[in-house]
């Protein structure tokens, strides 16, 4: 069985100037806290905020590219944001199997996003994949 | 649990995860008499269920109920 209950899958990230650019564009989404320095250090953040969603796409790559298997679908996800991630920083994606449905073919994950020491959790939250 | 309080359990399960506070589930119900009880919804069914009340299923036992009444069977028969 390759996906087994607590086994551990991870994954490295770096939030760098073309995926922080590229998301903005994309998405349209110039908020002064994720554009301006000066703006999100006056609300008390060290610098200028990564989108949080930049990290769902992190998770959207890791599912569909980083399993042992290319033939699953996201079911579900939520994600809870604990630490606000800086430019150029390195994540780290850890994710466990919590559980698995061999019934309906379904696995559950928990993930947490953290820095390379895994002393700062960016985020948690779980998944659930489909095995198609 | 006798069979009608796990029913009762299991139609708690039913209203919270397709989110319709007026789904009353007997013995004979089927996914048709369910608004949005779909193949993608009975997958996040059977996922609670099975959380819920603990217990675990096998793909051919799922295949095999025709009703709710079966699937109280099958939990309670564990």
């Amino acid at each position: 069985m390759i996906f087994q209950k607590g086994s551990v899958f991870t994954e490295s990230f770096k939030i760098s100037d073309e995926i922080y650019l590229d998301f903005s564009r994309v998405f349209k989404d110039f908020n002064p806290l994720h554009m301006n320095s000066e703006f999100a250090m006056k609300k008390g953040f060290k610098e200028k905020v990564m989108h949080g969603n930049i990290l769902n796409g992190f998770l959207s790559y890791f599912i569909g590219e980083c399993l042992p298997i290319k033939d699953v679908i996201i079911h579900s996800q939520s994600i809870n944001y604990k630490n606000p991630v800086y430019l150029n920083e390195e994540v780290v994606l850890i994710s466990t199997i919590n559980d698995f449905y061999e019934s309906v073919k379904t696995v559950e994950f928990k993930f947490r996003f953290t820095n390379k020491n895994n002393s700062i959790t960016f985020a948690r939250g779980n998944f659930q994949i489909g095995l198609i | 649990m006798n069979k009608d309080e796990l029913l009762k359990n299991v139609n708690e399960i039913f209203i919270d995860v397709l989110d319709d506070e007026t789904i009353l589930l007997d013995y004979s119900t089927t996914a048709s008499d369910v608004e949005d009880w779909d193949s993608l919804t009975h997958i996040q069914l059977v996922v609670a269920v099975e959380k819920k009340i603990k217990v675990k299923f096998t793909s051919k036992e799922i295949q095999s109920w025709n009703n709710v009444g079966e699937m109280l069977d099958c939990i309670l028969s564990k």
